[in-house]
This record gives C-alpha cells, sequence and structure tokens, in this order.
C-alpha cells in the first residue's frame, strides 16, 4: 500500500476519553497505572540498550486540592520527535515497529503508549509532557488536550535523558490528588518493580516499594522468609494469614504465593488474585489464574508469560493461560501432598477449615483423594466424623445420594447402630463411592431407603396368617395414597412407622401438589408427565409390630378402628419426615383427631371403647 | 451403641441461606426442596412461591428439566391467583426456560405444546412483550420436532422483528442458529455461523459452553484438527461436572472416539453417573447414542476388555461385557427417540441415531 491511499479514521478524543474512562476501565485511579507503566517501558527500553543502567522513577505532588499538579519522572529511553508522533498521536498503535497486532501480539513492552497516557485525561484536562531521547537531540515539550490537538516544543536544552509527565486536577478529581491515596495505589501497581520509586509530597520523600521482597525470583526461598511473607500478604490482600504456599511454573515465568484463606468461604465466592504482569498490578481480582478448586487461596501471582486484555485487567484465556493454571495449580497440590507427609497437623488444619475445598480437588484427582481421605469429614449416623475415625471399627459404610434420603432412614440407621454417610452434600457421595478405590479396607454401599428395611426382621409365617386380615384393610385405606404397608419387627421400638419413598412416587408427590394449583394448560402437560410415573411411584409405610401400640391394632378386630389407626400412623409417618400433606391427607388427619377424641371419651363415659 | 444424628434444623430461612451458598447442583435442589416441604407444611405460599423460583432457575442450569417444570407450573398457579403479589418478569422469563426442554419429553404430545406455546403468547402479550420471542420459541420447538423447513419460516420471522427485553441474549440466540444449522448439516455453514462466538465476541452464561461441542465434528471433517482440538479442550473445561450439559459431554466423546479412544473412555466414565437418572429424555437418548458407538468401536479395537461403572449403575455385571454395554446404550437410545419420533410424526430421531 502506498503512503498516498493510507487514510485514517478521524477519532473523537473526547468520545474516545469518554469510552475509556466508562467501558475500558473499572476506576479512574488506573491513570496511575498508566502513566507507571511507560515509565517502566522506558525504563526497560534503557535497560536493553545498556545493561549498567539502573532505573528509578519518581513522582512528586505539589498544591492542595483542586490546585493540585502530579509528576511522574522516568529517566528511561526518552521520546524522539518521531516517536512523539508515533505513540502518542495514534491510538492502538504498538511501541514495537512492525508489529501487526498490539493488542494480540506479545510484546517486549508491558503497555502501549498512546493509549494509556489518553487515560490521564480521566483526570486532568491538559498533559504536559517533557522528554529527551537517550539517542540524544534537544528535549521536546508535548502538550496534548482532551480535543485531540496537541503541540510539539522543541526546548532549548539537552536534558539527561528520560520523560517527565505533568498532570493538573481536574474539577471533582481532587480525591485522585491525595497524597495518602497516591502513595498506596503506587505501591498497589508498583510493590514488585525491581527499582526503586520514590514519592514526594512537599518536604517529605519516600521509597515507595523499600521493601521488594529477594525471594520474587525465586518463589521457593519464601519458605525461609515466613514473617516477610505474611507481611507482604497483609499488606497487599489486606488479610491477615497464618499459612501460605509457594507457587512456580516449571518455566519460572510465572510465580507467586498462595495464602491459605483463614477463614471457611463458600463455593460460590469470587476467586480473587493478585496478578502483577512484569512486575506491575495487572489485576486485583483475576478469576481465571488458579484452578476452580484453589477457592482456599488468595494468592499473589507474578508473570511475564501472560497476555492481559485490553482493559489490561484479566488475561486472555487462552492455551498458555491454561496451562499456567494447570501448572499453578500443581504447585498447591504438591505442597498438600508434601504436608501429607511430613506435616500432618498443617493439613489437618487447612482441612478443617476448607473441607470443600479439599473434596472438590479430591474428586478431582484420585491420588490426592488417596493421600487426604483419612481426614475427610463427613457428616453420619455417628456425627460428624472423619474417615480415619469411621474406619476404626471395621465396619461397612452406607451412604445415600441426598438428604432426602438420609433424612428418611435416619433414625432408623442409627437404633441399628448402621453407619451411614449423608451424601447429600456437594461431593459427598461421590467421595465415599469412590473410598474403596484408594483404600483397600474400606467397604461402603450405597443406601436408598427401601434397603434399610433389608435389616427388618420379617413377621413368621404365623404372624403372617393371624394378621392377614387386618393388613388388608390396612392396604385398601392407604391405596387412595398410593402407599403399601409391609409389616415387619424393626429397631427402634418407640418408632412405630417408617414412611419411604422412592424417586419416583417424590416427583410424583411434587407433581400433584402443583397440578393442584397450575393453570390447564399445565395441568395436562403435568398429568402426562405423572401418568408415567404411576406405575413405579408407590411408596411404602413400615409398620412396627415390636412396637405395642401397633401390636395392639393389629390384635384388634375392628375393621374401621384399623382403617382409621393405620391412615392416622401414616400421616404421623409423614410428618415425621417432614413431608408436606394434600389436602386429602389433611383431612384424614382432620377425621382421625375427632374420631380418636370422640372413642376416647366415650370410652371414659361408659367403659366401652367401641363406638358405632 | 446408640449416636443420635444431628439434628436437622427446619428453619426456611437457615435453609435458604445455606442453599444460596451452594453452586447449582443435587445439593442445592435437596435444599430447596426441603425449604419448599417447610412452606407448604406450614402453608406458607409466599415463601413457597420465592423457594420454588429459586428453584426453577436452579434446576434448568443443573440439568433436572422435569423438576423446573413441575415447580413452574405451581408458580404459575399462584400468581394467577395474586398477580400483583409476585414478579411478573421473572415468572415471564422462565417460562422460555420450560419451553426450551418442553419437546424432549415425549410423553407431552404436540397439541399440549402447542398450548403452552399458546399460553405463552398470551401471557407475553398481556405484560406488553413482543410477540418475537414466541415466533422465536415456535422455531426452536419445530427445530426440536426436527422440522427443518418449518422451523426455517418461523426464524425467518423472528429475525424479521426487533428484539425486546424479552429476548434472549444475542450469544443465547446465536448459540441457536448454530444448532440449527448442525440439523442442516452444512459444515462450513456451521463454523462459520459459530464464528462470533468461538472468536469470543458473543458469550454469556451458557455460550460458549453450548456451542464448543458443536463444531468438533465439522471442523474435524473439514482437517482443521488443530482448531477443534482447541475448542475441545477449552470446551469440555467449562462443561466438566455440571449435569445440565450431558449430551455435550456427548459430543466430546463422540468427536474424541476419532483421536482417543482411551480419552473418550474418560468421558464416558466421568458422565455416565450423571446421565444414568437425568431428567432430560433427549439429551440422556443423545448421550447414549454416543456412547453406543463408543462401545462399538472399544469391541472392534480389542484392547479394552472391561470398563468402570458407577455406583448405582443398573447392570454392574456388564463391566467386563462391552458388547452387552454397546447394544444396551444403542436399544435405550432407540427407543426414546422411537417415543419421540412418534410423538412428532417422522422418523428424525431414529435415522439421526443410526446414521451416527
Amino acid at each position: 500500500m502506498s503512503e498516498s491511499d493510507t487514510y485514517r479514521f478521524q477519532v473523537n478524543l473526547s468520545g474516545m476519553i469518554n469510552i475509556l474512562s466508562n467501558h475500558l476501565y473499572s476506576n479512574p485511579k488506573v491513570f496511575l497505572r498508566e502513566v507507571l507503566q511507560n515509565a517502566v517501558d522506558a525504563v526497560t527500553a534503557r535497560s536493553q540498550q545498556d545493561p549498567t543502567y539502573q532505573g528509578s522513577i519518581h513522582l512528586e505532588l505539589t498544591g492542595t486540592g483542586a490546585g493540585s499538579t502530579l509528576m511522574i519522572e522516568d529517566d528511561g529511553i526518552g521520546l524522539t520527535r518521531e516517536d512523539v508522533h508515533e505513540f502518542l498521536a495514534m491510538i492502538g498503535q504498538s511501541s514495537k515497529r512492525g508489529g501487526a497486532d498490539a493488542f494480540t501480539q506479545e510484546t517486549s513492552f508491558i503497555g502501549r503508549f498512546g493509549i494509556g497516557l489518553l487515560s490521564c485525561f480521566m483526570v486532568s484536562d491538559e498533559i504536559v509532557m517533557v522528554t529527551q531521547s537517550a539517542k540524544g537531540g534537544k528535549a521536546l515539550e508535548w502538550r496534548g488536550n482532551p480535543d485531540g490537538t496537541y503541540h510539539i516544543r522543541e526546548l532549548e536544552t539537552e536534558l539527561s535523558p528520560g520523560t517527565k509527565v505533568y498532570l493538573r486536577c481536574k474539577p471533582d478529581c481532587e480525591m485522585y490528588y491525595e497524597s495518602e491515596l497516591l502513595q498506596q495505589w503506587i505501591y498497589d501497581y508498583g510493590a514488585l518493580l525491581p527499582y526503586p520509586i520514590t514519592f514526594r509530597d512537599g518536604q517529605t520523600q519516600r521509597i515507595v516499594n523499600d521493601q521488594r521482597p529477594l525471594w520474587l525470583d525465586d518463589p521457593e526461598r519464601a519458605r525461609g522468609h515466613r514473617e516477610e511473607v505474611l507481611q507482604l500478604g497483609q499488606r497487599l490482600l489486606g488479610e491477615k494469614f497464618q499459612d501460605y504456599i509457594p507457587l512456580k511454573t516449571a518455566s519460572g515465568r510465572t510465580g507467586g504465593i498462595a495464602f491459605i484463606l483463614p477463614h471457611s468461604v463458600n463455593l460460590n465466592v469470587k476467586k480473587s488474585n493478585r496478578v502483577y504482569l512484569k512486575y506491575m498490578l495487572v489485576s486485583e481480582k483475576a478469576e481465571n489464574i488458579l484452578p476452580d478448586w484453589a477457592f482456599f487461596v488468595k494468592s499473589i501471582i507474578w508473570t511475564d508469560e501472560l497476555q492481559p486484555t485490553a482493559s489490561r485487567e484479566h488475561f486472555y484465556e487462552n492455551e498458555k493461560l491454561e496451562q499456567v493454571r494447570q501448572e499453578l495449580g500443581d504447585s498447591i497440590r504438591a505442597e498438600l501432598l508434601r504436608m501429607a507427609e511430613y506435616d500432618p497437623d498443617r493439613l489437618q488444619r487447612i482441612i478443617q477449615l476448607h473441607a470443600l475445598s479439599m473434596k472438590a480437588l479430591a474428586v478431582e484427582d484420585i491420588s490426592f483423594f488417596q493421600i487426604i481421605y483419612r481426614w475427610l469429614p463427613f457428616e453420619t449416623t455417628y456425627g460428624r466424623r472423619k474417615v480415619h475415625e469411621l474406619m476404626a471399627d471395621g465396619q461397612k459404610m452406607y451412604y445415600t445420594t441426598s438428604l432426602d434420603e438420609y433424612r428418611q432412614i435416619t433414625h432408623v440407621a442409627s437404633a441399628q447402630s448402621l453407619l451411614v454417610v449423608n451424601g447429600g452434600y456437594v461431593y459427598d457421595a461421590e467421595l465415599i463411592a469412590l473410598l474403596p478405590e484408594v483404600c483397600a479396607e474400606a467397604q461402603t454401599e450405597r443406601l436408598i431407603p427401601e434397603d434399610v428395611s433389608l435389616a427388618f426382621t420379617d413377621i413368621t409365617a404365623d404372624e403372617r396368617k393371624q394378621y392377614y386380615e387386618a393388613v388388608r384393610y390396612a392396604d385398601v385405606a392407604l391405596q387412595r395414597f398410593r402407599c403399601q404397608i409391609q409389616l415387619k419387627r424393626f429397631k427402634p421400638e418407640d418408632l412405630p412407622a417408617l414412611f419411604t419413598l422412592s424417586q419416583e412416587a417424590s416427583d410424583l408427590r411434587s407433581i400433584e401438589t402443583s397440578k393442584s394449583v397450575s393453570p390447564l394448560a399445565l395441568t395436562s402437560v403435568l398429568q402426562s408427565l405423572s401418568s408415567s410415573l404411576q406405575e413405579s411411584a408407590y411408596s411404602t409405610l413400615y409398620l412396627n409390630i415390636n412396637n405395642s401400640v401397633v401390636e395392639r391394632i393389629f390384635q384388634a378386630k375392628n375393621e374401621s378402628m384399623i382403617v382409621v389407626a393405620i391412615e392416622m400412623l401414616y400421616v404421623n409417618a409423614l410428618m415425621m419426615g417432614h413431608y408436606p400433606m394434600n389436602r386429602q391427607e389433611m383431612q384424614v388427619l382432620n377425621q382421625g383427631i375427632v374420631r380418636f377424641l370422640d372413642w376416647g371419651l366415650s370410652a371414659n363415659n361408659d367403659q366401652g371403647g367401641h363406638t358405632e | 451403641m446408640n449416636h443420635q444424628p444431628e439434628q436437622i434444623n427446619p428453619d426456611f430461612e437457615d435453609i435458604m441461606d445455606q442453599a444460596y451458598s451452594l453452586p447449582n447442583g443435587r445439593a442445592k435442589i435437596a435444599l430447596l426442596e426441603e425449604a419448599i416441604r417447610i412452606a407448604d407444611s406450614l402453608g406458607d405460599v409466599e415463601q413457597g412461591y420465592s423457594a420454588r423460583e429459586e428453584l426453577v432457575e436452579t434446576c434448568t442450569f443443573s440439568g433436572h428439566p422435569m423438576k423446573a417444570l413441575v415447580a413452574f407450573s405451581w408458580l404459575l398457579g399462584q400468581f394467577d391467583q395474586q398477580p400483583d403479589e409476585y414478579d411478573d418478569f421473572t415468572l415471564l422469563w422462565s417460562y422460555k426456560w420450560i419451553l426450551d426442554s418442553i419437546a424432549s419429553f415425549p410423553e407431552i404430545n404436540r397439541a399440549q405444546i402447542e398450548e403452552l406455546l399458546a399460553d405463552m403468547r398470551r401471557r407475553y402479550e398481556q405484560f406488553g412483550y413482543s410477540e418475537r420471542s414466541y415466533y422465536y420459541y415456535r422455531f426452536s420447538i419445530l427445530k426440536d420436532y426436527g422440522e427443518v423447513e418449518e422451523a426455517q419460516h418461523f426464524l425467518d420471522k423472528t429475525k424479521a422483528m426487533d428484539r425486546d427485553e424479552m429476548s434472549d441474549c444475542e450469544a443465547c440466540e446465536q448459540h441457536q442458529f448454530v444448532e440449527f444449522e448442525v440439523m442442516k448439516g452444512n459444515d462450513e455453514q456451521i463454523i462459520r455461523t459459530a464464528r462470533p462466538i468461538l472468536r469470543g465476541r458473543m458469550t454469556c452464561g451458557e455460550v460458549p459452553h453450548l456451542t464448543l461441542s458443536k463444531v468438533l465434528m465439522p471442523l474435524y471433517r473439514q482437517g482443521k484438527l488443530e482448531e477443534a482440538e482447541k475448542y475441545q479442550k477449552q470446551g469440555y473445561r467449562l462443561i466438566k461436572g455440571n449435569r445440565d450439559f450431558v449430551l455435550h459431554s456427548g459430543e466430546h466423546m463422540y468427536y474424541l472416539l476419532n483421536i482417543d479412544l482411551l480419552q473418550a473412555l474418560e468421558v464416558f466414565e466421568q458422565w455416565v453417573g450423571l446421565s444414568l437418572d437425568h431428567e432430560n429424555p433427549r439429551d440422556k437418548m443423545m448421550f447414549n447414542a454416543y456412547a453406543a458407538v463408543l462401545f462399538k468401536r472399544l469391541v472392534a479395537d480389542g484392547n479394552v476388555k472391561s470398563v468402570k461403572l458407577p455406583a448405582g449403575y443398573p447392570y454392574p455385571e456388564e463391566a467386563n461385557d462391552l458388547p452387552a454395554i454397546a447394544s444396551r446404550l444403542e436399544q435405550m437410545a432407540l427407543e426414546t427417540a422411537g417415543r419421540l419420533d412418534q410423538r412428532n410424526g417422522n422418523r428424525y430421531y431414529t435415522t439421526l441415531i443410526q446414521q451416527l
């Protein structure tokens, strides 16, 4: 393409700034990150040409409130006149000549000069830059206005190489010129930079990033600097931690510290990690840099191998990121495995706080499960217990796959000393099912409510004959509730009846509930759904003949008495199991109470016991 | 020994709080159902309503369309009794989720579905929303029936109208267009339609999760293996472990069996547990159909002699009998396909499965 047919779009700069401030960046304070980044780029570029050169960055705040001016100075490579035109005037232009697309190509500079400086218009109506190229020539002064115009003036003298940017407080932007905040932000953005950033406010001057830790280049060495590491964690992440894990990828180009959260978090919590790209802060809330299961840590991570998105606040989800994520996850995993071997107490403390996270990881990785399973806690009929405690007696471990099932059988199971794990919580059923694969001695079996009845004792043939009529009455009575009767002997004796519900029957119950209130179009749909369930959807009421009340009911000869009593046991069992009752069942309850009151009263009056 | 089980606290608010803290899935559903039971047994309609609202959403996005439908029916009924008490937008929005899966149930006939669509149309009109959603779902359901031309007609109608606040997000709509292209079967067109999603320009809660598995075979057939591999990895990570994507896990499996049989088998082993009691008959059917192809290939290949079947698999004795698994899976898939085709009045699903 020849020079003559190259055209550029006219960019409306104020519109652009509006887009930047309202859409691209999350907060105007990022102007500071952008100017720092430009300074860092300049220093990086100069040190590439001159290996002996040691860079530095200096910021100076003068005036107060609306009259504040902020100056940002670096002693980096500086800009020539051509650079100025190219870097500052063209939005989106890469600072690397010949680069095809600055947004997708990896460059040796963090920033993209032009777009970064424009962000300063969010807090200043004029940007003044004085720059001296290390290539020599006279110093240049550039003045840019938000309407898109700029002027370049050549200064009389040659200065020492570097760039100064002056920003003057724009109305309503006073907070971005407050000394305390500025220092905090500078620290946030640049704490890890390998050369000093000084800040001067009036008479006082200090180095903001004075405590750059030496172990940054080799996170493994952080193990020997516990206090320092925890302090940095508190300063950068605002939390007091007790424990941490060094992170490192194989290439060594990404490293970090994962601080173990001192409190439990729920699975939905936003994972917020603090990520530095070439030692400059890119994101305070990077979610995608650690695996999903790592929600029990908050991390500081530094990298030079990932690509930031246009806003430079996240990373592109690409294969590189996938690999980094995997390797950082491996660091955490390996450390936990090490703890299991050398420091089990420490691991136990972590598991106690973060059982859910550990379980999530164990489900994903069976070898990890193998190492930590003994300390994982589960809710069981013996209380909340760790696996090694559950296994101490060599008992078979039954588990349910839902809270519902667990609740149905928990009374009976504990009375019979069955060890049942509540598998209703995320991952629990899955892990218990997997247990025999990691631990040969463990015996586990899925238990469905109907199975508990396997432990029940059948009644004898004689009893069957004796109660035949009564059972038939009872069955007929509960037919309309799609419930069948089983007469058994079981513990505990004070439990007269146990109601169990198959999944189909449970679905059917909720369909019936909805059908009674839903509009016509849906009633017919629900009808179709329920008809396919009808056949299998029977619930079972186990009656315990060991229970004296049940025994007396079945010995009674009065059919109507048996029917009412069974109906009452049925609704009672529903209530015990927290099942909401439908209209028909409510009616049974109400009528039953009245009937029994009546019987009780007439028994008192005439010592009879029978009405009708 | 007599250990008392821990008391399960029956307080509605507590249980709802616990439910909110969980990701979508069975544990959360169990808690919400528990909350509903408590509300219902106390006769508290308002609590019953709010718990069911949450249940409908949770079930929709974690692969329990039947539970969602049942709870939604209840909501709609209560809403009709006291329309001023509840939020109409949320309810009408969730109507679309119901229509998304309604055609997956063979026991629900076309007249009933037609009636639901009419009901949705009437309600949207009543609250001032555009008819576009109605046409769009008409398209989507006709697509589910396997009627390409009819679906095309309503798709054209939809595209001619302006979107409104009831419209699905653009990413979701684009995904539907991709599915439609998959049905029409032109690989180039499928990939082209998926491009905006693949480039990351259109995303939402379920896109590109749903879309990535759709382009794997088209890319594979076009010889774009690197690209296919990339999207397979990316897509699989997004859907992993969520029962809602059991159909898509099948698509990953189907693609992978061309690349690496063992990797495909790994996908099967990871998902078969979720497929067993899956509530969406059509998704389960497709998973079984893809798995049947996998097992036939394993049998032909001969290197694998036994597989890991999950607890609760109804035929555990088949773990060492791969031909038996293959024919059972195929038979289950064809059985559902037969029922869907009978309802739809064509042979679309049977043919689709036989041609895999």
